[in-house]
Parts: C-alpha cells; sequence; structure tokens
C-alpha cells in the first residue's frame, strides 16, 4: 500500500503537486482495509479525489502520463494499455450497439485486431481499406481477446501510404464460409448452407425481415433473416444458397441468421428435403400441457407461460389452437405439433368455439380435456418434417379402417405353421 | 433434458400380461423406472390397451378408489385408480358399462402371500373409444406379440434371452393365443 501511495504522489510531484504522503496512505487504506475495496479501484478513487481537491482538469492529468509509443499489433499483449496504431481498416461490421460508431478489424503485417470506436469519442468515419495512423488507443480484453478502443483521447490520421496486411486468414475474401450441411451446424460458426425454404412463419417483428425453416437433404433448422441484413426476401418451396450466414444456439438448438454480411442466391434447382419429411404411425398416447387453448406473444409468436413471453415480459397474447401430442408404435415414441389448422381440422373444434367455451367454463383447460377425450388412444398416421424432437405435422389422418389384408396375411402364417 | 426419455407403450395382451412375474429395476436410483418382463420378451413399464370395460367398482373406504376390469380377446386386465389419478378416476366414476376404452397406463406388481405376483395398471387416461380403434389395438398387439415370439425363438436380444430362461415360454402357447386374438377380428367382419 505504501507503494501504491508513493507512486500517486510521484505522479502528482510531476505535475508540480506536493501532495501529503500521509494524506494518500490513510485514504488508501480506509477504502482497502475498512471498506474492502479492490487496491486498484482505491487507487483510481483517491487520484481522483486529489485532482478534484487541487482542481486538474482530468484530461491534462491522464493526457500527460499517457505518452503510448507506436506498437505493432502482434505485440499488444496487455489489458489498459495505451497505443498508437498504423493499420489499415480491413473490414467494417455491422454495429451492433447505438453507443458505437463503428466496429471491425484492423490490420498492419504483423496481425489484425478488432477495434470499437464509441460515438462519444467524436473521430471521424473510418474507411473500409484506408490506413489510419490511431494515436491513443486503449487496449481491452474481451473473452480472451485483445481488441482496441478508440475514445476521446484518441485522434485518427489518415495516411497516404498503405499498410500491407499479414496475417492471411483475415483476408475480406478468405471469409467466405465453407458449404456445410445442415444436420452439421453447430453454434458459434459461420457458414454457407445451401438448401429449400420448407416453412416461412408469420413475423410480426420488425427488426425480422422473415423467419421460417430451411432444409437440405440432411436436416431442417430455423432461419431469422434480420431487417438489417437489407437481403431481398425468399419464397417458400424455392431453394437458395445462402452464404456467410452465423450459426448460433438457442434453447440447445443450433439456428441460423442472416445479417448484413450474408448473402442470398436462388437456385435453379429444386434441393431435395428429403430425408426429413417422415411418417409416422401410431397411437395417440398423451397430449402435452400447453396445448389446447392457448395464448402468443403478438411480437414473436412465442408460446405464453402464465401470460408472460420468455422475451417480451408480460404482453396482452394472442389466442391459438394447437396440439403437442406423443404418438408411440409400440417400439418409439415421437413428439408431434399439431398447428391450429389441422388442430381445427382433427378436433372439429374453431378457434372461436374454443375461446367461447374456455369463456363458459371460465377456464382455457377445458379445450384442452376435450381434445383429450377426442384424440388420445386413437391411431394416428402423421406426416412433417423433423426439427428437433419434434414432428412438425403436415398432415395427420385417423386409420379408419382395419388392414384386412394383413390380418388374413397374418393368419395364413399362423395357419401354415 | 440429457437422459430423460420416455417410456415407450408396450403392447402385451392381458393374458401374456397376467402370466407375468418377472420384474426388475435399478436398485442403485430409487426413482428407477420398474420394469415388468412378460414371458414373450416385452420390458413393460408404460402399456397401452383398448378394449371393454365390463365392471366397475369404488373399492375405496375413505375416499374414492375405482376398480375397473378391461377385457380383450384373451382376458382381463384390471386397473386401479384413486386420487391420484383424478381424471382416470373421474372416468371411472362417471361411464357406462359396457364401452370400449382406451387405457395408458404404467404397470404395477403385486406379490400375493403365497408368492404370486399380480399385475395391475395405474393409469395415466382412460377414454371411450369406438370399436374400430379396439380392433386395430387387436391387430397392433397381434402384430407385435408376434415379433416377439419370434424374437424369442432366434434368442435375438437380451430381454428374449432373459424372459425364455425365467419362464421356459412355451412359444406355441403363446402363438395360440395370438392367433386366437386375430380369428375374433375375423368373428366381427
Amino acid at each position: 500500500m505504501k507503494q501504491t501511495a508513493e507512486s500517486i504522489r510521484d505522479r502528482f510531484l510531476k505535475l508540480g503537486v506536493d501532495v501529503p504522503i500521509e494524506d494518500v496512505e490513510s485514504r488508501l487504506d480506509e477504502l482497502i482495509t475498512k471498506f474492502k475495496v479492490p487496491s486498484n479501484e482505491a487507487q483510481r478513487s483517491v487520484t481522483n479525489y486529489i485532482l478534484k481537491k487541487y482542481s486538474i482538469p482530468k484530461n491534462e492529468f491522464y493526457m500527460r502520463q499517457a505518452e503510448p509509443q507506436l506498437t505493432k499489433i502482434v505485440d499488444i499483449s496487455e489489458n489498459g494499455q495505451w497505443t498508437n496504431l498504423k493499420a489499415k481498416v480491413v473490414q467494417l461490421w455491422e454495429n451492433t450497439h447505438e453507443s458505437i460508431s463503428q466496429v471491425g478489424l484492423l490490420g498492419d503485417e504483423t496481425g489484425i485486431i478488432k477495434f470499437t470506436e464509441w460515438k462519444n469519442a467524436e473521430l471521424p468515419e473510418l474507411e473500409q481499406g484506408e490506413s489510419y495512423l490511431l494515436r491513443s488507443v486503449v487496449v481491452g480484453e474481451y473473452n480472451g481477446r485483445f481488441q482496441v478502443q478508440l475514445n476521446k483521447n484518441s485522434s485518427v490520421e489518415k495516411l497516404g501510404e498503405a499498410i500491407v496486411v499479414g496475417g492471411g486468414d483475415f483476408i475480406p475474401t478468405a471469409r467466405e464460409s465453407e458449404l456445410r450441411n445442415i444436420s452439421d451446424l453447430e453454434g458459434g460458426q459461420w457458414a454457407t448452407v445451401k438448401g429449400k425454404i420448407v416453412q416461412l412463419w408469420e413475423n410480426t417483428h420488425e427488426s425480422i425481415e422473415q423467419v421460417g425453416l430451411i432444409g437440405d437433404p440432411t436436416g431442417v433448422i430455423k432461419f431469422t433473416n434480420w431487417a438489417s441484413s437489407e437481403l431481398p426476401d425468399m419464397e417458400e418451396g424455392k431453394s437458395y444458397v445462402l452464404k456467410n450466414i452465423v450459426v448460433n444456439e438457442w434453447g440447445g438448438r443450433a439456428q441460423i441468421q442472416l445479417n448484413k454480411s450474408s448473402s442470398i442466391e436462388e437456385l435453379d434447382e429444386d434441393i431435395e428435403v428429403g430425408s426429413t419429411t417422415s411418417t409416422y404411425l401410431g397411437a395417440m398416447v398423451d397430449i402435452q400441457t400447453g396445448s389446447g387453448l392457448i395464448k402468443r406473444c403478438p411480437e414473436c409468436k412465442r408460446a405464453l407461460v402464465k401470460g408472460a413471453c420468455a422475451e417480451h415480459g408480460k404482453v396482452k397474447g394472442e389466442y391459438d389452437l394447437r396440439i403437442k401430442a406423443v404418438l408411440d408404435s409400440g417400439t418409439s415414441t415421437q413428439d408431434v405439433l399439431i398447428n391450429r389448422e389441422l388442430t381445427e381440422e382433427l378436433s372439429g373444434l374453431t378457434l372461436d368455439t374454443a375461446i367461447a367455451m374456455a369463456a363458459d367454463a371460465l377456464d382455457p383447460g377445458v379445450v384442452l380435456d376435450k381434445l383429450k377425450h377426442e384424440l388420445v388412444g386413437r391411431y394416428y398416421t402423421v406426416t412433417g418434417h423433423k426439427l428437433d424432437r419434434y414432428l412438425l405435422v403436415d398432415s395427420i389422418t385417423l386409420r379408419t379402417s382395419l388392414d384386412r389384408e394383413m390380418l388374413d396375411e397374418m393368419l395364413t402364417e399362423m395357419e401354415v405353421q | 433434458m440429457p437422459g430423460f426419455f420416455r417410456e415407450v407403450a408396450r403392447r402385451v395382451f392381458a393374458q401374456e400380461l397376467k402370466d407375468s412375474n418377472l420384474t426388475s429395476r435399478d436398485e442403485s436410483d430409487q426413482y428407477a423406472p420398474q420394469y415388468v418382463l412378460t414371458p414373450t420378451g416385452a420390458k413393460v413399464n408404460r402399456i397401452f390397451l383398448v378394449g371393454t370395460l365390463i365392471e366397475k367398482e369404488d373399492i375405496g373406504s375413505d375416499s374414492e378408489y375405482w376398480r375397473g376390469r378391461i377385457s380383450d380377446p384373451t382376458g382381463s386386465y384390471l386397473v386401479y385408480a384413486g386420487q391420484y389419478q383424478p381424471e382416470a378416476a373421474q372416468f371411472l366414476a362417471d361411464c357406462e358399462l359396457p364401452i370400449f376404452v382406451a387405457v395408458i397406463g404404467k404397470t404395477s406388481t403385486y406379490t400375493t402371500d403365497d408368492g404370486n405376483v399380480l399385475t395391475s395398471i395405474r393409469p395415466e387416461s382412460i377414454q371411450q373409444v369406438d370399436e374400430l380403434t379396439r380392433d386395430l389395438w387387436v391387430l397392433d398387439t397381434a402384430k407385435q406379440t408376434l415379433e416377439r415370439i419370434k424374437a424369442i425363438e432366434a434368442e435375438e436380444n437380451p430381454n428374449s434371452k432373459l424372459a425364455k430362461e425365467h419362464y421356459s415360454t412355451d412359444t406355441e402357447y403363446y402363438r395360440a393365443m395370438v392367433k386366437k386374438a386375430l380369428e375374433s377380428l375375423k368373428e366381427t367382419a
């Protein structure tokens, strides 16, 4: 602590201010020992206190001590380090936060680093492909990687010469991501997929352009095309190549997102979504909670739980009908999701009647009971697309006749033996 | 939920279930499901059956406890529903006799003093269904039983082997049972 106190005193001495060492020490001691403040926080707090006491402008104080050296990107090694860089703007990214004015990659002959320029830095816009001398940028660390930040104290000077960028794997053309099978996609990667739009979902959120399912021969996955991507709309049943999409995971399931750096190309060929349209025969052995008359979030269409959406909190829900059921063949089980249209068809119950029933009984549970009563224990044939553990049902038919041919065959077989 | 899977509802005729007396459960885990291994090697925890509800009786002393008897072409099952199966108990209390019912439930066993194992069913769901559904179930169950009989004869899988070892399963006897069930479908035609 004594050392810390000394160093604070020394820094003020350089500015021509002699601060009593006892004062510094006792303040530090109070913060660190009595109030359990971490030493570096205490140091900052005491420094700020002295600055205020002697009316020294903060900027002046910090500017003087920050006399950063020109550094190569590869040499950046310390969190909190101030530095000057000569670098080229390799890539500008879509910026995700309103307090950020620009974000992207800077490169020099030794490497590439991410940069963030804060809005309040009030610096001129950097242009992709141009080279700059960046003064007084701060090194930060995020997720174990260094990045540099341009703030109010930084300055930017455009250079006439072009900085040569090393570290080849970040050259923009090399970022064209690999073509992958939909079933192989995992969270946290960039990829290119080739597939057919299986379903487009209703979407009311203004920041989403389109949302739905895309499939290839290996599987089906949910996609989200953000409005900010400024990409064209896709049509159900047509096939596309989606380049440079981001794969992430939500609720343990992979999904893909299209953003500004993604692209969409329509294909003439028809991609087979073959293996994913599956048919299942079995008896309905359960209809699960969350079936029947439910409410959905008007923003994102998620089913509400206790009147609240996982994403948007308390909302005034919109009524919907659906069934989450389990079919059972005797040797396996299959979870199926049945949408409103098919639920109405299957149960002969329209959404309006269901709402009226629930209102009469003061309980939406009566709709679920009615569905169980009508459907459980019967044999069905369903076809649809596999999504995770669910089969999204395209068609469902009640078995209405006994297979007499099979019956006769079985009897004949038994006679023979 | 990793590690969670839904128990498949097995198809076993009443006669075969009645003949079953081998139970198993993973003793190291108190929440492990209990299984009944039948003579043809079905490892049953959950069961699906469709039959005719022919008797019902409230055998509870304090609260309602319903016993129902459901018949299939080979014999009958007993289902018991009390306060922990409210929907099924309600159904048994309200229904007329006889009717076709579809039952999904868990098997439970009781060993009598003289060592007999009685297998009954705790229903998760009982619904009234039509005759066609009952016929579909008979055909379904006949087919699956026959497949198990063939597996016993071929000693195909661990369950078949275990069943054969324990019961010295007479496959002809169960073939005859399946045949009887199938023939009953011909009569209704």
